[in-house]
């Protein structure tokens, strides 16, 4: 049937030049953001649109990194996002890693208590703790601190980490752990050189889940800083939005494409891995 | 106690700590807080019982702010999972998936303030490039966000688009684990791809579109970040949102911590509501 077979493959390619028109459509406000960064002011707001930013200018990025006083320097927003996503990352993955451990791997009065409690709570809204949580941090003086970021945001991931991590350590067979036993190798050796080391996949996966989430969240950190220099990427950017509007979106546009910088580069690098993390995230449900 | 209990306890102590600390504790406190007048710096707070709840019954921007939220949840409800479920669909058939796959989810990488950014400058009325081409196709330019009429309409949009990538790509996984030989059955009966969709995809789609529907509800009831940045709330209360009200009762004016913890309450109260419904309506017979 050759004629059959072509009107297949003839819908099949329509198909996938639908699909890439749509593909770029998609990511022509990222192109936007970006393009518009690199136009120096005049250019910005020229119509009919450019989209090729020609000569480019590194004026903007130059301003909202070094130059400007008038709000947070996103350069040191940049620095804090870091300290806060990587702190974060750390303690998500040392704290739901030892607490899935003995969850999926040992028989203790409480165990299934503890897992239901730590997988309900994943059905709490974060705006719900919102004020007790500000009220707690302010006790402790952790208001405007890297811990007052960092053990919050941890906190929010630490039970979906137990519970991706828990899945994972199930299904690791039992012979490897006996074999360390009877070799006379204590819990935490067994935890840290066999278990561990088999799980590197998808403690890159929760590694990646938590600091996307460490590094975009907006609402805690908009109410726990108050600090300008203290101040991460996103409510940085959210203020220089309200410094610049009136003038140029170009230093605005510098500060939203350096804020998607780090994620970009996760992402070319270790694709399949957060796809695999999303995937694993809909487990859940 | 024996050895292996001390043992899993000490493995569980840092986490349950944490998890203790800042989500037990915050939770059941914010619920104390609720019956007190408490605000920031008042020495002493007073219980006051259900005064922060009956007074909430009487504050009409609170029920404008939590009908907003509710038409935004129903009504991007089908969108988020209509959008991502097409686009997996023809993703699942064509080539070039894995290319795809990486375009359509790389908005979700984005914080939802870069998003906000991004789209208040394509948007903006008089000089931005999504005006301009409606224009050029012969609709009239308008201002999307100050709008009462298009306002939360266009924050949906901008919704979609960040995150259709997340629920593609779940979707995408759901796809996969549907037996091939379904569809080959089904094909060899005569069956079109439209009615294999209805008769096969969307009942084995079942758990995950339950996810995606939870998941959603659970997010835009909280909806707040696209808010502040696009709209903050308006034109005139158009676009407040429970979470916004919420934020400034708390922490711009008076900072009352009780009212705004029985605003909180009551939000967690309908989002369980919203999810039990959901649970009621999509899981029915879910064994095959």
């Amino acid at each position: 049937m050759p004629r059959g077979v072509r009107t297949v493959d003839r819908s099949s390619v329509a198909l996938t030049v639908a699909l890439l028109a749509l593909a770029v459509l998609w990511l022509s406000p990222i192109a936007w953001v970006v393009v518009t960064s690199l136009k120096p002011a005049p250019d910005i707001i020229r119509l009919p649109p450019e989209w090729i930013p020609w000569p480019p200018t590194g004026a903007h990025y130059h301003e909202v990194l070094l130059g400007s006083s008038r709000t947070a320097r996103i350069g040191r927003a940049f620095v804090n996002s870091l300290v806060v996503a990587m702190g974060s990352v750390i303690l998500v993955l040392a704290t739901s890693a030892m607490a899935a451990y003995p969850l999926a791997r040992m028989r203790f009065p409480g165990r299934d208590l503890v897992f239901v409690l730590l997988v309900g709570s994943l059905m709490i809204p974060n705006a719900v703790l919102l004020v007790p949580q500000y009220v707690l941090t302010q006790r402790l003086g952790w208001l405007s601190t890297y811990q007052g970021l960092i053990v919050p945001e941890a906190a929010m991931i630490f039970a979906f980490g137990v519970f991706l991590l828990r899945q994972f350590f199930v299904t690791m067979p039992r012979e490897l752990e006996d074999a360390a036993l009877i070799d006379g190798a204590g819990p935490w050796q067994v935890f840290s050189r066999i278990i561990i080391p088999l799980s590197q996949p998808v403690l890159a996966a929760l590694a990646i889940f938590a600091f996307r989430s460490a590094w975009n969240d907006f609402l805690w950190p908009l109410i726990a800083v108050n600090k300008p220099e203290m101040f991460p990427l996103p409510v940085a950017l959210a203020l220089l939005r309200s410094a610049y509007s009136s003038e140029s979106y170009g230093p605005i546009m510098a500060g939203a494409a350096l804020s998607a910088l780090p994620l970009l580069v996760v992402f070319v690098v270790a694709n399949r891995r957060i796809v695999e993390g999303v995937r694993l995230s809909g487990l859940k449900g | 106690m024996s050895r292996q209990t001390r043992v899993a306890y000490a493995f569980l102590a840092p986490g349950l700590l944490l998890f203790a600390v800042y989500r037990l504790y915050p939770l059941l406190e914010g619920l104390r807080l609720s019956f007190t007048n408490a605000r920031l710096g008042r020495a002493s707070e007073q219980w006051i019982g259900f005064a922060n709840y009956t007074r909430l019954l009487e504050d009409d921007r609170f029920h404008v702010s939590l009908w907003n939220t509710a038409f935004y949840t129903v009504a991007s409800t089908l969108p988020i999972l209509a959008v991502p479920l097409a686009l997996a669909l023809a993703l699942n058939r064509g080539r070039l998936r894995t290319l795809l796959r990486s375009v359509f989810f790389f908005p979700f990488t984005l914080s939802v303030v870069t998003v906000g950014l991004a789209w208040l400058w394509l948007l903006d009325p008089v000089v931005g490039p999504f005006n301009y081409y409606l224009r050029r196709l012969g609709v009239p330019a308008r201002s999307w966000l100050a709008d009462p009429q298009t306002a939360m309409w266009t924050i949906i949009l901008t919704t979609v688009w960040w995150v259709t990538g997340y629920y593609l790509v779940i979707y995408l996984a759901g796809l996969q684990d549907i037996p091939r030989d379904l569809y080959e059955a089904a094909a060899l009966d005569g069956a079109s791809g439209w009615r294999s969709f209805w008769a096969i995809t969307l009942p084995l789609l079942r758990p995950v579109l339950l996810f995606v529907v939870v998941t959603h509800v659970i997010g835009s009831f909280q909806l707040f970040g696209q808010v502040f940045v696009l709209t903050g709330g308006g034109p005139g209360d158009a676009t407040r949102t429970v979470v916004q009200h919420l934020y400034e009762a708390a922490f711009q004016n008076f900072f009352q911590f009780g009212a705004a913890s029985a605003m909180a309450w009551v939000l967690f109260a309908v989002i369980l509501a919203f999810s039990v419904l959901q649970f009621r309506l999509l899981r029915g017979h879910t064994e095959y």
